[in-house]
C-alpha cells in the first residue's frame, strides 16, 4: 500500500490518522498563530487567528481543531489567511486594553506579540463590552481583569481538564461572556487549588497574579531565573521572576508546557508559596542559645559543633536507636541520601525518615 | 453516569426557580456536575437567569408596531421587565410575554383549507396515521426513497435534503440513535412551528414516529422553545392520545424538553449541546450530527415543518409533493409580519413571489419599502425585487436566503439604518459569545449603526473589513450572517446612509 499523504504550501507531507492541520504543519516548521490554543488541552477554535485555506472548502478551517484528511491541499500563507489573521488580531484589540504599555503592565501579551509579527487590519474602536469582573472575589493571589479578557476560554479548559478542579467557568453569554466563579465567590471559597494554572494559560493578562501586580514591574522587566521547586521531590521546574534591581523574587512562573518535565503545571506551593523569601522574621544566619536561653548570632562552625554535640551526648547516654531523623520533603534527592548517610554511618541508626514518605 | 445526570441540569435550576445563590451549589449535589459548571450553564439561559421578569419583545416586527413606546411607557412603572430579542408573536406585535402567565395566542390568518397543501394548518388533524402505517408496511428504504422523489427539503432554515440526513443515519454502523424534533423557533419573524403544532400537532407526532420507525431509533426528544409553554402541552397531549388510540409503537420513548431562552438553542449542535446539559455553544462540524449527535450517537435533527410534511409525502407521494411546488419542490409555510394588513402564516407552492405574497396577507401597509424575506438573517431587499421568487436557490442568488420564511414587510416609514440597527441589536443579544468574530463583530457592528445614527457620518467606514471577517471566520450560522442586515441596507438602499443626522 503506497503512503497516503497531504500537501501543505506545495509541500508533501505523509497523513497520519487523527492529527490536525496545526500538528502536521509544525512538522513541516510551518508556524500557524494561535491564541486560544494549547497543545494539552482540547481545542475549541474560538478565537479563529488560525483558519488557514483548504482546498474543496467554501470557508477556512480552524488548523487547531480541523484533522487532516489523506491528499487534503492545505494553504497556510496567502492574502486570504494573512487577512483574516489581521482582521482577528484588530477584532480581540477592539476588546481588549488597546495601549500597549498598560496591556503589558504584568504578563506578557500575546495579542500585541502576534501583531508585532502579522500585523493588524488596523485599528477599530473598543466596543468596550459589559463583561462583568469579580470585585467581590477577595482572595489574596489570583486577580480577574475582565477589561483585558478576550473570552478564549483558556483558563476556565486548563482548570477544568488539567486541573480536574472546574473552579473557574465562563459565564453568561455574548458580549456579556466572562470568567466566574459558582455565584461569583471568591476563588479560596471554591474548589480552587490555586495552581495558577488559569494565570499561566491567559494570554492577555487578564488572569494576573496579584501580589505582583502590586509590586507594579511588568514581566518582561524581570529576569527568569529557572530552578528546581523544593517544596516535594517531583522535581518541577520553575522561574523565579527576579527584580534585580531590588534583589528581589516578585513572582514564580512554569516553564513553558513541553519543555520541562512539569509541563508548564505549577502547584500552589510552587506558584505563591515564596512569601517567606523576602520575610522580615526568616532566619538568615545561625543562632545558638547562649546560657541563659537567649539566641545570639553565631558562626556555622559553632552551630555545628553544638548540634554534633548534643546528638553524640544522646547517643552516648541511651545508645544510637535514641535518635531519629526526619528530612524535610524539600530536600533534593541528593540532601536526603547523605541525610540517610549520616544517619546510619556516623551515627549507626537507620530511624531515618522522610516526610513525604507517608 | 455522570453524563446522564448532567442532561437534568437545566431542569433543575428551572425546578429550583432560576438562578440565585445557592441553586448552583444545590444542583452540583444533585447531578455531581461541578458548582462553577452549573453557574455557567445557568447564567446562558434568559430563562433561568431571569425566571420572572416580563418580557417585552424589540424585534424587528414588533419594533415596526412600537414596541419602542411600550419599552418607554413599562420603563415608567414599577413593573420589573426584560426587553427581548423576539418572542415569537410577531404576529401580534408588539407582542409581550409573561414568564409566570398563561400568555394567550390570538387566531392567526392562515391560508383556506386545501388537499393540495402539504401541511394545511387550517385542515382537521387526524388520528389515522395512515403515513406511520405505510413506513411499517413497506420500510426505511422505501420512505427514504420517497422522500428523495419527493425533494423536501429542511424548513428550519438551511434548506437541506432531508433524505440525505435519514440516509446517513440509517447507514451508521451504531444501533443507539436518537431523532431530535427542533421546535425551537426564535428567528425573528418566525411563528410557523408554534402553529404547525398548535393546529396540526398529529402530522408532527406522525412524522417523528416515521423517523424513529425508519431510522430504529428508540427514544424521540421534542424541543420546545420555552416561551412556547402551550405549544409544548399541545404536542405532548397529541402524543398521548395517539398512544391511547393505539397508533404508536410503544417501545419508543417520548420526551419533551423546554428550551430556556436562547435563540442560538436552535442551532442544531448548540441544541444538542442543551438537550445534554450544557451552555448552548454550537459545536464545531464536522462531526455532523448524523454521525455524531446526541450522546455522542447517530441523530436526526429536523424542524417542525419539515417533519410535519412526512406524513403526506409517504400517502400521497413523494413525486406529489414535487409538484406542488413552483420552482422548488413542495408547497412552504410563509410567516409574514410587519406592515402588512393581515400578518399571519400563508402556505404556497414553494417559489410563489413576494409579490403575491403580500396580496395573500391582505396587502402592504403604506408602500412598499423593502422587505426581509427569511428572518433577521436574511437581510433586506428592495421593493423593487419584489417578484423575486421565495425559495431556497432564487434568494441565495441574489445574496439573501429564505431561512425560515419569517417575511418582514417595511413600508415606507422605515428608516432602514434603524431597522438594520434593530436586527444587530438582536444577534448582539444572542450571540452565545463562543467565537470571537461573532461575539465582538456583533458588538463592533451595533455599535457602529449607532454611531452613525448620532451623526458620525464616517461610523460605518471600517464595517467592509469586519463583515466579510464575520462572515468568513464565525463558526455558525448566526455569526456568518449578521452583518447581512446593514450591509444588505447599504447596498440597497446607499442614500440612507450617506451622511445624515438622525435622533
Ligand atoms: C443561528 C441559527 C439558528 C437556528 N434556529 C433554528 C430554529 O429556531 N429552528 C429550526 O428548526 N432550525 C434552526 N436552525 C437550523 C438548524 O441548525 C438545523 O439546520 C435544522 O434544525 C435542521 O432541520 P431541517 O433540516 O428540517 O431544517 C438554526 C440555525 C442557525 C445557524
Ligand atoms: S488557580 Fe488553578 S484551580 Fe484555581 S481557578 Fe486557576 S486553574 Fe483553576
Ligand atoms: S481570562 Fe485570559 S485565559 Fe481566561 S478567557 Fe480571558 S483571556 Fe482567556
Ligand atoms: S457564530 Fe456566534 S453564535 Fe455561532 S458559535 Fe460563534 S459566537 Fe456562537
Amino acid at each position: 500500500m503506497s503512503e497516503q499523504t497531504l500537501t501543505i504550501n506545495g509541500v508533501s507531507i505523509d497523513h497520519r490518522p487523527g492529527e490536525t492541520i496545526l500538528e502536521a504543519a509544525r512538522r513541516l516548521d510551518i508556524d500557524i498563530p494561535t491564541l486560544c490554543h494549547d497543545d494539552r488541552i482540547e481545542p475549541v477554535a474560538a478565537c479563529r487567528i488560525c483558519l488557514v485555506e483548504v482546498e474543496g472548502s467554501r470557508l477556512m478551517q480552524p488548523s487547531c481543531h480541523s484533522k487532516t484528511q489523506p491528499d487534503m491541499v492545505i494553504t497556510t500563507e496567502s492574502q486570504r489567511v494573512s487577512r483574516n489573521r489581521q482582521f482577528s488580531l484588530s477584532l480581540h484589540m477592539a476588546d481588549t486594553v488597546s495601549d500597549r504599555t498598560i496591556a503589558e503592565d504584568a504578563n506578557p501579551n500575546r495579542l500585541f506579540e502576534l501583531a508585532d509579527i502579522h500585523g493588524t487590519a488596523g485599528l477599530w474602536p473598543h466596543v468596550d463590552s459589559p463583561r462583568q469582573g469579580r470585585p467581590m472575589d477577595v482572595n489574596r493571589f489570583i486577580h480577574f481583569r475582565e477589561d483585558r479578557c478576550i473570552g478564549c476560554a483558556l483558563c476556565t479548559r486548563y482548570c477544568d481538564e488539567i486541573e480536574g478542579v472546574t473552579a473557574i467557568t465562563l459565564a453568561h453569554r455574548g458580549a456579556l461572556t466572562t470568567i466566574s466563579t459558582a455565584d461569583e465567590l471568591s476563588l479560596t471559597d471554591t474548589t480552587c487549588e490555586l495552581c495558577g494554572g488559569c494565570i499561566a494559560v491567559c494570554p492577555t493578562g487578564a488572569m494576573t497574579e496579584k501580589a505582583a501586580l502590586a509590586y507594579g514591574k511588568p514581566e518582561k522587566e524581570l529576569e527568569k531565573i529557572r530552578t528546581t521547586c523544593n517544596f516535594c521531590g517531583v522535581g518541577c521546574q520553575l522561574d523565579l521572576n527576579v527584580d534585580r534591581d531590588a534583589n528581589r523574587i516578585v513572582k514564580v512562573t512554569p516553564p513553558p508546557p513541553g519543555t520541562t518535565v512539569n509541563d508548564g503545571n505549577l502547584c500552589v506551593k510552587g506558584r505563591f508559596a515564596n512569601d517567606f523569601i523576602h520575610h522580615k522574621d526568616r532566619l538568615t544566619e545561625p543562632l545558638v542559645r547562649d546560657a541563659d536561653g537567649v539566641l545570639r548570632p553565631t558562626s556555622w562552625d559553632e552551630a555545628l559543633d553544638r548540634v554534633v554535640e548534643g546528638l553524640q551526648g544522646v547517643v552516648t547516654r541511651h545508645g544510637p536507636h535514641s535518635l531519629g531523623f526526619v528530612s524535610s520533603s524539600r530536600c533534593t534527592g541528593e540532601e536526603n541520601y547523605l541525610f540517610q548517610k549520616m544517619s546510619r554511618a556516623a551515627f549507626g541508626t537507620h530511624n531515618v525518615h522522610q516526610c513525604a514518605a507517608t | 453516569m455522570t453524563d446522564r445526570r448532567r442532561e437534568e441540569v437545566l431542569i433543575r435550576i428551572e425546578h429550583a426557580g432560576g438562578l440565585a445563590t445557592g441553586v448552583s451549589n444545590d444542583v452540583h449535589a444533585e447531578t455531581g456536575v461541578p458548582e462553577a459548571d452549573v453557574y455557567g450553564v445557568a447564567t446562558f439561559y434568559s430563562l433561568l437567569k431571569h425566571p420572572s421578569e416580563i418580557r417585552v419583545c424589540q424585534g424587528l416586527s414588533c419594533h415596526l408596531a412600537g414596541s419602542g413606546e411600550k419599552i418607554d411607557a413599562m420603563s415608567a412603572t414599577d413593573t420589573p421587565f426584560l426587553a427581548a430579542a423576539c418572542l415569537g408573536r410577531c404576529d401580534e406585535a408588539p407582542a409581550s410575554w409573561d414568564p409566570q402567565g398563561e400568555n394567550p395566542l390570538p387566531e392567526v390568518h392562515l391560508t383556506a383549507a386545501s388537499d393540495e397543501l402539504a401541511i394545511n394548518l387550517a385542515g382537521v388533524d387526524s388520528l389515522s396515521y395512515e403515513g406511520l402505517a405505510a413506513a411499517q408496511d413497506n420500510g426505511a428504504d422505501w420512505v427514504i426513497g420517497e422522500l428523495e422523489e419527493s425533494g423536501v427539503t429542511g424548513r428550519g432554515g438551511a434548506g437541506f435534503p432531508a433524505h440525505i440526513k435519514w440516509r446517513g443515519v440509517a447507514n451508521q454502523p451504531v444501533t443507539e440513535r436518537y431523532v431530535v424534533l427542533n421546535a425551537d423557533e426564535g428567528e425573528p419573524g418566525t411563528f410557523k412551528d408554534r402553529e404547525v403544532i398548535l393546529k396540526r400537532p398529529h402530522l408532527v407526532v406522525e412524522g417523528l414516529a416515521i423517523a424513529a420507525q425508519a431510522l430504529g431509533a428508540n427514544d424521540i426528544y421534542c424541543y420546545v422553545r420555552g416561551e412556547f409553554g402551550a405549544v409544548r402541552d399541545t404536542l405532548e397531549a397529541a402524543m398521548e392520545d395517539a398512544t391511547t388510540a393505539g397508533a404508536l409503537d410503544t417501545a419508543t420513548t417520548w420526551h419533551f424538553v423546554d428550551g430556556h431562552g436562547a435563540y442560538i438553542c436552535g442551532e442544531e449542535t448548540a441544541l444538542l449541546e442543551s438537550l445534554e446539559g450544557r451552555r448552548g455553544m454550537p459545536r464545531m462540524k464536522p462531526p455532523f450530527p448524523v454521525e455524531a449527535g446526541f450522546r455522542g450517537a447517530p441523530t436526526l435533527i429536523q424542524n417542525v415543518e419539515t417533519i410535519a410534511t412526512i406524513p403526506s409525502i409517504l400517502t400521497r407521494g413523494g413525486a406529489w409533493f414535487r409538484d406542488l411546488g413552483r420552482t422548488e419542490p413542495g408547497t412552504k409555510l410563509y410567516c409574514v409580519s410587519g406592515h402588512v394588513q393581515r400578518p399571519g402564516v400563508y402556505e404556497a407552492p414553494m417559489g410563489i413571489s413576494m409579490a403575491e405574497l403580500i396580496d395573500m396577507a391582505g396587502g402592504v401597509v403604506g408602500t412598499l419599502k423593502a422587505f426581509s424575506p427569511g428572518g433577521a438573517s436574511s437581510g433586506f431587499l428592495p421593493a423593487s425585487m419584489i417578484n423575486v421568487a421565495l425559495d431556497f436557490g432564487s434568494l441565495q442568488k441574489v445574496g439573501s436566503m429564505l431561512g425560515s420564511a419569517g417575511v418582514v414587510v417595511l413600508n415606507d416609514t422605515v428608516d432602514m439604518a434603524e431597522a438594520a440597527l434593530v436586527q444587530a441589536v438582536f444577534f448582539e443579544d444572542e450571540s452565545c459569545g463562543q467565537c470571537a468574530p461573532c461575539r465582538i463583530g456583533t458588538q463592533l457592528v451595533r455599535q457602529a449603526i449607532e454611531r452613525f445614527r448620532r451623526g458620525d457620518s464616517d461610523a460605518l467606514e471600517h464595517i467592509a473589513e469586519i463583515a466579510p471577517g464575520m462572515e468568513q471566520g464565525s463558526i455558525c450560522g448566526l455569526g456568518q450572517a449578521a452583518s447581512l442586515p446593514l450591509l444588505s441596507a447599504m447596498k440597497y438602499f446607499p442614500n440612507e446612509f450617506e451622511s445624515s443626522v438622525h435622533t
